[in-house]
């Protein structure tokens, strides 16, 4: 049974989102002034470099599922934020808000995520002195 | 020209001894041992051990042109959602003098005898400074993406100088560089836990005046370096330059 979702774009104005800071590619794939609530099941959480992804399969209320591809910053950075590479397994439900790509497809930075445990967890740390 | 070579290794054996009565005149070294990760500045930071402003980037007519060019267009492949790829897109290290500040990877300084060692943990790059010894002329250095680096003590300040880099490498605000580039590095203690490297690149083809830029960061205790393998690379470089997101369908 899959949780029911919940996948709106609540803003389009300009967000302030904390993001990893950039060190494999520019931020500029995503519409960083959009912030996306999606609420699904983990089919997979890779905990790898350049960086880690969760594949997360989301589902209307009619039935009908779609499949996201979420973007995090690298095991280094999360470490710094609190993640543990076992933070999530396959089947777990949770909610994030993310950035979606600006091509439309259904891939998507990660912003913040609430973890089945109800852990509240960013993509990284805020580094002394805030935003760089 | 064949004439000159005695001379030049007169001077270069005179340098070698200025730098080791240096190194043995008792001097005390700071040590730099341990992890170090980026000190920013902004907000909740203190702005004395911050880095000071960077001096302006001047390049030279010919290349200033081009590289004003370079970055219009990288922003408007932005704006469209395609930014431009770098090296690091496809998973290049970054080199000298990028490695020593990738976003928020720390770096780890390894002094031993005769030698510092650095290592970046963004993608586990290793660079190494031999002390007390004479830089090579920079047309005997193989360019890479590291070149060779030399260092000596003055008053507390770690002085590195690097030759080398080749052109492809990026530099500081990915200007444009010849492979005529020198990088001069002074790295001292502002406080304990405070650590600045001063860079200044020189580059009598490319630039009208050396620009000086300084990257601070602070100590990390009991921090263990993370590996950084890039084996998991989803993104990809279109025909144009501009980078891409592999998304998956299940």
């Amino acid at each position: 049974m899959r949780r029911p979702v919940c996948a709106a774009v609540v803003s389009a104005g300009l967000i302030l989102v904390a993001i990893p800071a950039r060190a494999h590619h520019s931020f500029a794939m995503f519409d960083m002034t959009k912030r996306v609530t999606l609420a699904g099941t983990v089919t997979a959480f890779e905990w790898t470099n350049p960086h880690a992804y969760i594949e997360l399969d989301v589902t209307d209320e009619k039935g009908a599922t779609k499949h996201w591809s979420i973007e995090l910053g690298s095991p280094s950075i999360l470490m710094q934020g609190g993640w543990k590479f076992k933070d999530l397994k396959y089947g777990d439900k949770v909610t994030m808000v993310v950035s979606p790509l600006k091509s439309g497809e259904s891939g998507a930075l990660l912003s913040s995520i609430t973890m089945p445990d109800g852990r509240v967890l960013g993509n990284g740390p805020l580094p002394p002195g805030g935003r760089q | 020209m064949q004439a000159l070579r005695p001379a030049v290794s007169r001077l270069a054996a005179v340098s070698w001894l200025v730098l080791l009565s240096a190194s043995v005149s008792g001097q005390s070294t700071p040590d730099f041992t341990g992890v170090w990760a980026p000190y920013r500045g902004g907000r909740g930071a203190d702005a004395a051990l911050a880095a000071p402003p960077a001096t302006p980037l001047v390049l030279k007519p010919e290349y200033a042109v081009p590289f004003e060019t370079r970055r219009k267009t990288e922003a408007e492949a932005a704006a469209r959602g395609e930014p431009i790829a770098s090296g690091a897109v496809a998973c290049v290290p970054y080199g000298v003098p990028r490695m020593m500040s990738v976003a928020l990877y720390p770096i780890e300084i390894l002094p031993t005898a005769g030698q510092i060692t650095i290592v970046a943990e963004a993608f586990s790059e290793v660079r190494r400074i031999y002390l007390n010894k004479p830089q090579l002329p920079i047309d005997d250095v193989p360019p890479g993406y590291y070149g060779h680096s030399v260092g000596h003590w003055e008053n507390g300040t770690l002085v590195v100088d690097t030759v080398g880099i080749k052109t492809a490498v990026p530099a500081y605000q990915n200007m444009p560089h010849s492979v005529r580039m020198r990088i001069t590095e002074r790295l001292r203690l502002v406080t304990a836990d405070i650590l600045h490297d001063q860079i200044t690149i020189d580059d009598p083809v490319v630039l009208e005046k050396p620009v000086t830029y300084t990257l601070a960061y602070r100590r990390m205790p009991g921090y263990e370096m993370v590996e950084f393998v890039c084996d998991n690379n989803r993104e990809f470089i279109d025909e144009k330059g501009g980078t891409h997101l592999r998304v998956r369908e299940r």
